[in-house]
């Protein structure tokens, strides 16, 4: 039961992160590939937060979230302005960057990372590990109703004007990387959030935690459950993270089977299981009878 | 001429250079409120660059674009837009995975991006802005399409919805990019009359157009380019009856459009 | 003075086998416009079949030709069967595809050859000499000539034949080079199978050089070389080549000989954000 517990906790910390992510490559087309990035940012901030200044989870958050905001601004800023392909690489170099100061800062801990993070607690009461899954839980719901206002707001539209088509969106008046940089903001705003989830559920960080595998992994989560859908980054993250505790015999194939699955979903259904063409959707379609008009993808 | 405070846009010696390679060079002309100015000339004559350079796409090398009295050089695209500069592409650019109405909706989101930070997180999701997009949709006549994805529309709807989102800016100025091309008979004398009823509402309508009947016809005055330079501009009726606008035709092979 | 000399002869031959790997990148991406991670996951693969073909026939005259088929067949399999079915789809689509197929790749080594390190004790026969007291072993030799001998003839490919020619016109514009005659398809599977060739090779000289092959080899390249593409100029050979080589003295010079406290790695990256800011279009890029 502990031991589901536990995979439950992770899985949602995740899907929080992908659900940001999922803002800046499925609303607004932006390919980030250095999310894990500001998932550590998040962390570090509030482990250092608590353990340092002495705050507790409560009263890190809000600065850990501002935080993450301005630092995906500030990152976000140079990288939006080039053209997609350096965006890419762009923030595959951001991810490197921040893990390196991660690893080689005294001030962070270097390689021996933050331990002794301490627990949350609500109203005085310490949250023992099914608690703990239930505020990730809340988390993950706030995180899936913004997304969702997010697609109904002028913001919103004008990421989906430039994933569009940015030539077009700027000829009515958006600017582009007004558009993009709002996405990028909320999509790390997210990641923050999840980092510090992450880091006082594990209680003890380090860089290793943030690294660039991480990144593909929030990435495939996103391609796999459907890049621009509300719910695709959260089936991605329960797939992803049921795979390897069904596949516990085959451990030894996990990363093999892992990139396969990738490799065959982008290659064959690049727009995941619940994006607009895929077999999922079809057949849901074929039952219900019913198509879905609106934005694409929502 | 038209009296000064009428200009709505004037382009002064206006020049675009790539590299060595002249695509505008020197040219000037002033367009009035509620004209209709046809930008014609040879493939490779400018034309496009000369759009580009009006809505803020490239800066002018030299010279100046100038909107009601206003220098706008280095303006960016969507500051052309908030300004009141509408524009179609030759290569229609639709919104492909929205509805023709969210199409149209974009572009009436305007003031809300650019307003305060937090106006932009209103939703338009609205009956109200709906309506206003069906408005325009049924002016262009894509009314009954509104709910298809943008995607699947044929060209001559995608010409229209191109119409539709700059009419949703409410421009001073309308740049139409060759938008009555791959469009048959019956659908050019549509556009032609919606086009004169943009124009009878004030708006001035800048037009490239291939189509020389249609150009000739539905102009005001026109602009005729050549390797980047004006080489006659008037009514219709004189330059079509230049010799040098004859002869840049004829050496383009081009024979027999002039009409 | 000879501690610095020492360091600039390692740095260069560091920056030459960055090269012989940001080629190929280079070139597909030059010619494609997508991100070929994968190539990573070729030199590995290139590395792992030279070692096991050497350690079969005892000789680098078998192994080394031997290698680079292999990894030929491999890239093009690659450009037929992933990259060109997904051209039609934004560029994310490919980019992603081949970050996977670099991750199995990287796998299939593992699963294949075992984690562990293997050495390759393989001795490149060439000269080794000794030049105001510093020592220039016959590997630094063998990584210069042979990175001298493939810009030679990647120059003379690209410049002097009329397959150059077609490369550069598809590399311009795919679709007019085919309306003038060019079989763009031919094109694109040579590009694949020169650049696949050649990171064989690097692969081959660098398990030498450092004497080890291990799966995660490509790991750092992967990532590294996309920078470098970046500094050099997108889709610019000389320009990859000048960066890989100054990256490779970079690194050297700044953290093994200037002994800043800066992580190796994620130098390639810092400078990528330096030109970007300095020259958005690389150092030979052109716009």
């Amino acid at each position: 039961m502990d031991y589901l517990v536990n995979v439950a906790i992770v899985i949602s910390i995740q899907a929080i992160a992908a659900c940001g992510l999922n803002v800046i490559v499925g609303y607004a087309g932006q390919i980030s590939l250095g999310h894990a990035a500001f998932f550590g940012i998040g962390a570090y901030a509030s482990a250092m937060l608590t353990t340092k200044a002495g705050l507790t989870f409560w009263g890190a958050l809000p600065l850990v979230l501002l935080i993450a905001a301005i630092l995906g601004f500030l990152l976000g800023l140079p990288s939006l302005r080039v053209k997609e392909d350096f965006l890419a690489i762009t923030t595959i170099g951001i991810n490197f960057i921040v893990e390196a100061v991660f690893l080689y800062t005294p001030f962070f801990g270097k390689a021996l990372g933050i331990g002794g993070i301490p627990r949350i607690y609500v109203f005085g009461q310490r949250l023992n590990n099914q608690m703990l899954l239930g505020l990730c839980l809340f988390f993950l719901a706030l995180t899936l109703l913004i997304c969702w206002r997010f697609t109904r707001t002028w913001a919103g539209l004008s990421c989906f004007a430039v994933r569009e088509n940015e030539t077009a969106a700027s000829s009515m008046g958006i600017s582009p990387v007004r558009a993009k940089l709002s996405a990028f903001v909320i999509g790390t705003v997210f990641a923050g959030l999840a980092g510090a989830l992450y880091a006082h559920y594990v209680r003890f960080i380090s860089a290793g935690d943030f690294g660039f595998p991480v990144s593909i992994s929030m990435m495939s989560m996103v391609v796999l459950g459907g890049m621009g859908t509300l719910w695709g980054p959260l089936l991605g993250a329960v797939i992803l993270g049921i795979l390897p505790e069904v596949f516990r015999p085959l451990i030894d194939y996990r990363m093999f089977l892992y990139s396969l699955l990738l490799l065959l979903m982008i290659r064959f259904q690049p727009g995941g299981l619940l994006g607009e063409h895929s077999f999922v959707r079809t057949a849901f379609r074929g039952l219900t009878g019913k198509e879905k008009g609106g934005v694409a993808g929502v | 001429m038209s009296p000064v405070s009428d200009v709505i846009l004037s382009v002064k010696n206006l020049s675009v250079h790539f590299g060595g390679l002249k695509a505008v060079d020197d040219v000037s002309f002033e367009m009035s409120r509620g004209e209709i100015l046809g930008l014609i000339g040879p493939n490779g004559a400018g034309k496009t660059t000369c759009f580009n350079a009006i809505s803020g796409v490239y800066n002018p090398t030299l010279g100046d674009v100038v909107l009601d009295g206003r220098r706008t050089n280095g303006t960016p695209p969507h500051g052309m837009a908030a300004l009141g500069v509408g524009r179609t592409f030759q290569i229609v650019h639709p919104f492909t995975g929205l509805s023709v109405r969210d199409n149209v909706i974009v572009p009436l989101g305007g003031a809300r991006y650019r307003g305060n930070f937090l106006r932009s997180f209103g939703s338009w999701r609205d009956k109200k802005i709906a309506a206003e997009a069906e408005k325009i949709l049924d002016t262009v006549g894509l009314l009954d399409q509104a709910d298809r994805k943008a995607g699947l529309l044929p060209i001559g709807n995608l010409r229209r919805l191109e119409i539709a989102r700059a009419l949703a800016l409410r421009p001073r100025l309308l740049l139409l990019d060759e938008s009555f091309s791959g469009l048959r008979h019956a659908e050019i004398a549509q556009i032609e009359a919606l086009v004169r009823g943009i124009r009878a509402g004030g708006v001035a309508v800048l037009l490239i157009e291939h189509n020389m009947k249609v150009a000739m016809t539905l102009s005001d005055r026109v602009v005729v380019l050549d390797h980047g330079r004006k080489l006659a501009e008037g009514l219709p009726d004189d330059v079509s009856s230049n010799p040098d606008v004859i002869e840049a035709y004829l050496g383009k092979g081009e024979s027999g459009r002039v009409a | 003075m000879q501690l610095l000399f020492e360091q600039l002869l390692n740095g260069l031959a560091i920056g030459s086998i960055y090269a012989l790997i940001t080629l190929g990148l280079a070139l597909v991406y030059g010619i494609l416009g997508i991100l070929h991670v994968a190539h990573a996951g070729v030199y590995a693969v290139g590395a792992y079949v030279g070692l096991w073909l050497y350690s079969l026939s005892g000789t680098l005259l078998l192994a080394i030709p031997g290698s680079m088929i292999v990894c030929a067949a491999l890239g093009v399999a690659i450009e037929r069967f992933v990259y060109f079915p997904l051209l039609k789809y934004p560029p994310y689509v490919p980019l992603i595809s081949s970050i996977a197929l670099f991750l199995g790749l990287e796998e299939v080594c593992r699963i294949v050859a075992g984690p562990d390190l293997l050495t390759f004790p393989a001795h490149l026969p060439f000269p080794s000499f000794t030049v105001g007291g510093v020592f220039v072993s016959s590997t630094l030799t063998a990584v210069y000539s042979v990175t001298a001998i493939v810009l030679v003839f990647l120059w003379f490919v690209t410049t002097k034949t009329e397959f150059g020619l077609a490369m550069r016109a598809a590399s311009q514009d795919m679709e007019v080079a085919s309306s003038l005659g060019v079989d763009s398809q031919r094109v694109v599977d040579a590009t694949f199978v020169i650049g696949s060739a050649i990171a064989a090779l690097a692969g081959i000289l660098v398990g030498i050089y450092y004497n080890q092959v291990y799966p995660t080899m490509g790991a750092m390249p992967a990532y590294k070389t996309l920078a470098l593409i970046v500094v050099g100029g997108m889709g610019s050979a000389p320009g990859a080549v000048l960066a890989s080589i100054l990256l490779g003295l970079g690194e050297t010079l700044l953290i093994g000989f200037a002994n800043i406290p800066m992580p190796r790695d994620a130098l390639a990256f810092i400078a990528m954000i330096v030109v970007l800011m300095w020259k958005p279009t690389g150092l030979l890029g052109r716009k």
